[in-house]
């Protein structure tokens, strides 16, 4: 009987499907896990204080980043990701006495109705504070005070790992 | 003369995978640069993030039984950069490990006066031209004593 030997092109050519297989596998994992295109409206200028302990958030979708530096005033300039667009949030507009910040934090935490215990209130709200390691309480302040006038009771504070600690 | 070397090749090799592999290489490169996975950044978390001081306090509910308060108040220091943070009879000068020694201390007292984790409520009072870096730094400090409600309080 007559055995079959490899074929000229396997001799000829490397075999390139195990490479495919793992070149594919990593795609799929690395489409998987990669956010791309995704903002949350955090402002990367920022310079955000470090600290060792620190935990991670699963779920982005259910939050808003708050990024808080000293404004123009000694006022704080927030911003945040409202509708697709990366905009300022008044604590009081001055033109017309909207507080902005606490109608928006309210709308998403209370839903459409603006009230609380009823159906479409958002429990799980979170907000994530993005605040500059150099500015003052005086600052942080109102910020924190809106978001409890507000309802939310799941606050997170951004922060860099590890890094130096004041003292420590 | 007959090619039949050349003629084999073609039967057995199959499609010509060099430019699957081509774009499929360049697909894989763009997504491991462009994507951000593990990052340099993390959240410490608060459930209480604020509570109000004084006249502006809401009035708790009938039969509400309030948690051991334990306040933490931070001053900026006299020399500039870096904080003071006293709570009862403790005083620490800038450096967050001390601190948090200091809070283990206290909680483990107040632990074994009867008073679990869970019913301690630290409030940090902070001055108001304290820098935020180091409000974290004791945010951080009590976590890291395992205190379970850490909130702001109004500034002084």
């Amino acid at each position: 009987m007559r055995k079959h030997g490899m074929p000229e092109a396997h001799a000829a050519h490397p075999n390139v499907t195990p490479l495919i297989d793992v070149v594919m596998c990593l795609i799929i994992f690395f489409m998987l896990v990669a956010k791309i295109g995704v903002s949350t409206g955090a402002d990367q200028k920022i310079k955000i204080p470090a600290t060792i302990r620190g935990t991670e958030i699963k779920d982005m979708g259910n939050t808003l980043t708050l990024n808080v530096q000293p404004g123009p005033l000694n006022q704080p300039f927030i911003t945040a990701l409202v509708k697709d667009d990366v905009r300022e949030l008044k604590l009081v507009d001055p033109t017309n006495g909207v507080r902005q910040l606490f109608v928006e934090l309210s709308h998403i935490r209370n839903g459409r109705d603006g009230k609380l215990g009823t159906k479409d209130d958002n429990i799980d709200f979170k907000v994530i504070i993005r605040g500059a390691e150099d500015m003052p309480y005086s600052i942080l302040e109102p910020v924190l005070k809106t978001c409890a006038e507000a309802q939310v009771k799941n606050v997170n504070f951004n922060t860099r790992r590890g890094g130096e600690v004041a003292g420590g | 003369m007959r090619l039949k070397g050349a003629k084999a090749v073609h039967y057995d090799s199959g499609p010509n995978m060099t430019p699957l592999v081509d774009v499929v290489m360049v697909i894989l490169i763009f997504l491991m640069l462009a994507g951000s996975f593990v990052g340099a950044e993390h959240f410490l978390v608060s459930n209480l993030p604020f509570s109000e001081k004084g006249a502006g306090a809401s009035a708790p509910p009938a039969g509400f039984i309030p948690d051991e308060p334990l306040d933490i108040r931070v001053d900026p220091r006299a020399t500039g950069d870096g904080f003071v943070a006293s709570a009862g009879q403790i005083r620490v000068d800038n450096n967050q490990d001390a601190l948090t020694t200091q809070l283990i201390r206290m909680r483990k007292q107040l632990n074994a006066a009867g008073k679990p984790t869970n019913q301690i409520q630290v409030k940090i009072n902070p001055g108001k031209n304290v820098k935020y870096k180091h409000l974290i730094a004791v945010y951080e400090a009590a976590l890291r004593a395992d205190f379970e409600k850490v909130a702001f309080a109004t500034s002084h």
